[in-house]
C-alpha cells in the first residue's frame, strides 16, 4: 500500500490544489508535500537494506492479454531515488515562494503531477507501467518550462520534449519486442521486468543487427536522451535555462536521474552480453561529456546555463561509474546521482535566489557580491565544494568511487576523467571568482542600498542541502548501505541477474 | 429463390431503420407547417431519439452472430462494434452542427435529415455481405455528404470542396464498381463468403481477379486516404462545415476500415502471387504516414493540420491492417485496427469540436494563432484539446496511446518491425505540430480579443465527454481490447 500511496497521493494533492482558494495554496503545498515526505521516510522502517530482493510489491493485472500488469516494488537501486523526489518537493514548493508570479495554481498542480510521475517511474516494475510514467512525467515539465519560462521559453520546452519522445518510442517498440520475447521463451506473455530479467536474448559479437545489440541501443538512446548524454545532450542547456527555477531543481536533480536509473534498472542486466561488448562506447562518450560539459561550461556567461553545463559533465562520471561494470563504479555512479541532485539542485535554487533580487544572471554583471551578500556567498561556496568533489564533501566520495571503478576497468578513460575533476574545479571557482569577489561589479553598486543577502526562508531552503552535503561526505555508509545489498547483486549477477519478490 | 424473411431479419436491420425513421419525422413536420423551419433544438432531439432507439436495437443484437435477409447482410462482432461508433459519432456530429454557425441554418432539418442517412449508408456498409450492397452503402453515405459540404453557409470553400469530393469521390466509386465488375466476371457472384472462399486460389491463377481485387483495394484506398490517393482529404476536410469534417473524418473511414478488414480476412495477402502487391502496399504505408505527418507540419490551417494528421493515422492503421492480412497471429492485427477505430474516433471527432466551438462565423478558418492565450479564457476547452492533442500524439495513459502499442505489438509479432519503426518516426513527427495548439494555448499571452462566444452548452458536454472518453478508455484498456477481441474472432 505505502509505495502505492506514495505514487497517487501527489495526483490527489493536485486536485486539492485545483481547488483550493487561492491563497491557501502555498501553505497547503507546502504542508502537503511535507506530509508526502514524511510518508516516504516510513520507507525507512519498511525497507529491509540486508536484502537485494524486490520489496513492498504491489501486483494487479492491467491489461493481461498483454501480460501487463500494475507492479510496484522497491530496491536498493530505487530506495534512494524515491527519498531524493519526496524530498526536493518540499524544497521547491518553498523555494519557488516568491519566484512564481503568474497561475500560482498551475504550477502547483504541475509539480504534484511531476511528483506523481517520478515516484511512479522509480517504483514502476512492469514495462509499460515504466513507460507510462516515464512519458506522462514529461508532461508536467513542459508546462513547467512552457509556462513560467524565460524568453526562448517556447523553443526550449518543444525541443525538450521532442528530443524525450523521440527516444522514449523506440523504447517502447523495443519493449514490445521483449514483450513477445517472454511468450515464446517463458510460454506467457509478460510485461515485468523480473520476466526481462530470465529472458535469454540472442547476442552476436562484431555485428550490430542482432537482437540483442539492437534492443540494447533502443533502450540505451531513450536513456542516454534522457541523462543526456554527450551528443544528445542539446536539449538540456535549453531547457534549463528556460525553465524557471524549481522547474529547473527538478529537472536535474530528478528527470535526469531517470536516465541513469534506466541503465541500472534495464539496460545492465537485461543485456549483459551487449552492455560488456557497447561498456567502451558508453565509457568514452561519459569521458567526452565530462571534459566538452567542463570546457563548454567554462566559457559561459550565463551562470545558469553554466550550472547546466556542468550537469553534462556531472552526468558523464555518472555513466562512467556505471559502464565500469564493476562493484565500485556502480556504487559511485548510484552515490554521484544523489550528490548530483543535491548540488545542482541547490545550485539552482542559488542562482534563482539571486536572480529574483538583481533580475540577472550575466556573470559579468556580478562582482563583489561577498561584501553585500556573505550568507548567500557561504552557502553558495559549500555547494560549490559539493560540485567539485573538494573532501569532506558529498562529491568526493561520489567521484572517487567511480574513478577507482573506472581505473579497474580503463586506465586511459580514468585518465581523462581525472582532467575533468580539474577541470570542473577550473570552471566552478573561476565563476565563484568573478561573481563573489573582486571589485564591486555594475549589479552590486546598482543595488547599493538593498539587502542581496538571502532571508530565513531561503536559509531554511538552503539548510537541508547543505547538511546532507556534510553528511553524505562524512558518513557516506549512511547512505550507501541502504543500496549495497542491491547494487553488487546487480553487479555480480550481471550476466544471470535475477531479481527475487520478498514475501 | 425462397424469399423467407423472418422477424429477426428486421429487428437485426432496426438501427437503420431507427435512423431513417426519426430522420423523417422533423422534415414531415416541416413540410406540413408550410415549409416553416422548426426550433432546431427539437429537430436534434428527434435525431436523439432515433439514435437512441437505433443504439437499443444494436445492443439488444450484441454477441448474435447471424446473417439476414438471405445472408445479404452480416451480423457479428465487427458489425455491432462498428455500428455503436457510427452512431456514437452520428450524434456527435449531429450535436455539433445544431451548435455549428455554418451548419444551423434555415435548412437544418434537411441537414439532420442527410447526416442520419449518411449513417444509414455506414451501418449498410457495416452490416453488408455483399460487395454490391456495399457499393450501395458506399453511394448512399457520399451522396449525402456531397449535399451536406455543399449545403454549408460558408461561401468560398465549402463549394470547392463539395465538388472535389464529389468528382474524386465519383472517381473512386467508379474504380470500385469496375473492380467488383471483374470479381464478379471471375467467381460469378459478388456475395462476400464466396468471394473471400474463392480469393486465394483464383488470385494465384486468375489476372482478371488480381486486377479487380486491386481496383477494390484502390477505391477504398481513396476513402481511406492513402497515399497516393490522400490529396483531396485536406481540402476538403478544410471546406467542409467542422460538424461535418468531424463526421466525415471518423464515420466514413471507421465504416471503410470494417470493410477493408473483412476483405483482408481473405487470405488474400498470403498468396504468393500478392506478395509484390503486398509490398507495394507496404511503402504506400510508410509514405502515407510520412506524407501526413510532414503535411501536418507545415499547416497554418488548424483544420488541415488535422486533415493531414488523419491521414497519418490512416498509415498507422495500414499497418494494422496489414499485419492482419499476412496470416499467422492475424488476429492481434485485426483487434489493432478495431481499437484504433475507436480511439481514432474518440480524439478525432473531439479535436473537430474543439475547433468548432471556437469557430465564430461560418467562414471561420482557425489557425493557431487564433488559439493563442485560450487557456486563460476558457479553461476547460484548453484542458480538453489537451487532452485530446496528446491523446493524438500518443501519450500515455490516454486511448491513443494503446491504440499504437496494440497496432505496433500486431506489426512486430508479424515481424513487420520495420513498418512500427516507421509509425514510431511518424509520431515523433507528430509530437511537434500537435504540440503547438498546446503552446499557443498555454504559453502564449492572447494578442487579439477574439470574438464572445455564445454559449454551446451541447457541444461543450460533447466534448468534455471526449476528453474524458479519452482517459477512461485509456486507463481500462483491458475491457475494451477484450470487446474488440471478441468482435473480431469469428472473422479471423
Amino acid at each position: 500500500m505505502l509505495l502505492s500511496l506514495l505514487i497517487f497521493l501527489p495526483l490527489f494533492f493536485a486536485f486539492v490544489v485545483a481547488i483550493l482558494p487561492e491563497k491557501a495554496i502555498r501553505p497547503a503545498s507546502l504542508a502537503m508535500s511535507l506530509f508526502h515526505f514524511l510518508l516516504a521516510c516510513v520507507l525507512f522502517y519498511r525497507f529491509d537494506p540486508h536484502k537485494a530482493t524486490l520489496q513492498l510489491v504491489e501486483r494487479a493485472p492491467w491489461v493481461p492479454t498483454f501480460g501487463i500488469s500494475y507492479f510496484v516494488g522497491i530496491d536498493g537501486i530505487s530506495f534512494w531515488l524515491v527519498l531524493l523526489s519526496a524530498f526536493l518537493t518540499p524544497l521547491v514548493v518553498l523555494g519557488s515562494w516568491t519566484a512564481i508570479h503568474k497561475s500560482i495554481r498551475a504550477f502547483h498542480i504541475c509539480l504534484f503531477l511531476l511528483l506523481t510521475s517520478t515516484i511512479g517511474t522509480f517504483v514502476a516494475m512492469d514495462a509499460i507501467l515504466f513507460y507510462v510514467f516515464f512519458e506522462t512525467s514529461l508532461i508536467p515539465m513542459y508546462f513547467m518550462v512552457g509556462v513560467w519560462g524565460g524568453t526562448r521559453r517556447l523553443y526550449a520546452t518543444t525541443k525538450f520534449f521532442i528530443y524525450t519522445m523521440a527516444g522514449s518510442l523506440f523504447m517502447l517498440v523495443a519493449i514490445v519486442a521483449l514483450i513477445f520475447m517472454t511468450q515464446d521463451q517463458l510460454g506467457e506473455m509478460s510485461a515485468s521486468l523480473l520476466d526481462f530479467y530470465k529472458l535469454q536474448i540472442p547476442f552476436v559479437a562484431n555485428s550490430f543487427m542482432n537482437t540483442q545489440t539492437l534492443l540494447f541501443f533502443a533502450f540505451s538512446l531513450a536513456f542516454a536522451i534522457k541523462v543526456p548524454m554527450f551528443p544528445v545532450h542539446t536539449w538540456l542547456p535549453d531547457a534549463h535555462v528556460e525553465a524557471p527555477t524549481p522547474g529547473s531543481v527538478i529537472l536535474a536533480a530528478v528527470m535526469l536521474k531517470m536516465g541513469t536509473y534506466g541503465f541500472m534498472r534495464f539496460v545492465l542486466p537485461m543485456f549483459p552480453a551487449a552492455t560488456e561488448y557497447w561498456a567502451w562506447l558508453f565509457m568514452l562518450l561519459g569521458v567526452v561529456g565530462i571534459i566538452y560539459g567542463a570546457l563548454v561550461a567554462m566559457v559561459q556567461p550565463d551562470v545558469k546555463k553554466l550550472v547546466a553545463y556542468s550537469s553534462v559533465s556531472h552526468m558523464g562520471y555518472v555513466m562512467l561509474g556505471l559502464f565500469a561494470l564493476n562493484v565500485y563504479g556502480s556504487t559511485g555512479g548510484l552515490y554521484q546521482m544523489l550528490n548530483h541532485g543535491v548540488s545542482t539542485g541547490a545550485l539552482f535554487l542559488l542562482v534563482g535566489m539571486i536572480y529574483e533580487k538583481t533580475h540577472s544572471r550575466q556573470i559579468s554583471d556580478y562582482g563583489g557580491l561577498a561584501r553585500v551578500a556573505p550568507i548567500y556567498t557561504i552557502a553558495f561556496l559549500i555547494v560549490t565544494f559539493s560540485s567539485i568533489a573538494v573532501p569532506l564533501t558529498n562529491g568526493f566520495v561520489g567521484e572517487f568511487l567511480i574513478l577507482l571503478g573506472s581505473f579497474q576497468a580503463n586506465r586511459v578513460f580514468t585518465l581523462f576523467a581525472v582532467l575533468g575533476v580539474i577541470l570542473g574545479a577550473v570552471y566552478m571557482l573561476w565563476a565563484v571568482k568573478r561573481v563573489f569577489f573582486g571589485g564591486d561589479g555594475k549589479l552590486v553598486t546598482e543595488h547599493a542600498g538593498e539587502d542581496l543577502d538571502i532571508g530565513a526562508r531561503e536559509m531554511i531552503v538552503l539548510a537541508p542541502f547543505v547538511i546532507l552535503i556534510f553528511w553524505m561526505g562524512l558518513f557516506p555508509n549512511d547512505f550507501l548501505n541502504w543500496s549495497k545489498a542491491s547494487v553488487n547483486n546487480l553487479i555480480e549477477n550481471r550476466t544471470h541477474y535475477e531479481l527475487t519478490i520478498e514475501e | 429463390m425462397q424469399i423467407d424473411f423472418s422477424i429477426i431479419d428486421f429487428m437485426l436491420v432496426g438501427p437503420a431503420v431507427a435512423l431513417f425513421f426519426f430522420s423523417c419525422v422533423p422534415l414531415l413536420i416541416k413540410v406540413l407547417r408550410g415549409n416553416v423551419e422548426q426550433n432546431s433544438f427539437a429537430t436534434l432531439i428527434y435525431a436523439y431519439m432515433g439514435i437512441v432507439v437505433a443504439a437499443g436495437f444494436a445492443i439488444s443484437m450484441l454477441g448474435t452472430e447471424r446473417t439476414a435477409f438471405d445472408g445479404a447482410l452480416v451480423f457479428d462482432g465487427i458489425s455491432s462494434f462498428t455500428t455503436l461508433i457510427v452512431l456514437l459519432v452520428t450524434g456527435v456530429a449531429l450535436t455539433f452542427s445544431r451548435d455549428s454557425f455554418s451548419t444551423n441554418s434555415r435548412q437544418f432539418t434537411e441537414a439532420m435529415f442527410l447526416t442520419m442517412n449518411a449513417a444509414v449508408g455506414m451501418l449498410t456498409v457495416v452490416w453488408s455481405n455483399d460487395l454490391i450492397i456495399t457499393f450501395v452503402g458506399i453511394e448512399l453515405f457520399s451522396l449525402c455528404l456531397y449535399i451536406l459540404i455543399a449545403m454549408s453557409l460558408e461561401e468560398r470553400l465549402s463549394k470547392e470542396a463539395a465538388f472535389k469530393y464529389f468528382i474524386l469521390g465519383s472517381f473512386a466509386s467508379a474504380l470500385m464498381l469496375y473492380g467488383i465488375s471483374f470479381i464478379y466476371g471471375t467467381v460469378g457472384s459478388t456475395y462476400l463468403p464466396d468471394l473471400l472462399q474463392a480469393t486465394p486460389s483464383l488470385l494465384a491463377t486468375n489476372r482478371l481477379f488480381l486486377l479487380g481485387f486491386i481496383l477494390l483495394l484502390t477505391g477504398v484506398a481513396f476513402k481511406i486516404a492513402v497515399f497516393p490517393f490522400h490529396s483531396w482529404a485536406p481540402d476538403v476536410y478544410q471546406g467542409a462545415p467542422t460538424p461535418l469534417t468531424a463526421f466525415m473524418a471518423t464515420g466514413v473511414k471507421a465504416v471503410t476500415l470494417a470493410f477493408l478488414l473483412r476483405l483482408v480476412a481473405s487470405q488474400a495477402f498470403t498468396v504468393e502471387r500478392f506478395w509484390p502487391f503486398v509490398d507495394v502496399l507496404q511503402w504506400l504505408t510508410v509514405m502515407t504516414i510520412l506524407v501526413g505527418n510532414i503535411g501536418a507540419f507545415r499547416q497554418k490551417s488548424l483544420k488541415r493540420m488535422l486533415a493531414y494528421s488523419s491521414i497519418a493515422h490512416s498509415g498507422y492503421i495500414m499497418i494494422g491492417i496489414i499485419a492482419a492480412g499476412i496470416g499467422g497471429a492475424s488476429m492481434l492485427g485485426a483487434s489493432g485496427v478495431m481499437f484504433y477505430i475507436l480511439s481514432y474516433s474518440i480524439m478525432t471527432i473531439g479535436a473537430f469540436g474543439v475547433l468548432h466551438l471556437l469557430e465564430s462565423r461560418a467562414d471561420s478558418d482557425l489557425t493557431v494563432e487564433d488559439l493563442k492565450g485560450l487557456a486563460s479564457e476558457k479553461p476547460w476547452i484548453a484542458l480538453a484539446m489537451t487532452i485530446l492533442l496528446l491523446s493524438l500524439t500518443g501519450i500515455p495513459p490516454t486511448v491513443g496511446f494503446f491504440g499504437k502499442f496494440f497496432i505496433f505489438s500486431a506489426a512486430i509479432k508479424q515481424g513487420l518491425t520495420w513498418l512500427a519503426v516507421w509509425g514510431v518516426v511518424g509520431s515523433v513527427i507528430s509530437v511537434y505540430y500537435y504540440l503547438r495548439p498546446v503552446v499557443a494555448m498555454y504559453m502564449e499571452t492572447p494578442v487579439l480579443r477574439r470574438d464572445t462566444l455564445g454559449l454551446r452548452p451541447l457541444s461543450y458536454f460533447a466534448i468534455s465527454f471526449m476528453a474524458l472518453l479519452v482517459l477512461l478508455v485509456g486507463l481500462a484498456a483491458e475491457p475494451f481490447y477484450q470487446v474488440v477481441l471478441t468482435s473480431v474472432a469469428k472473422v479471423f
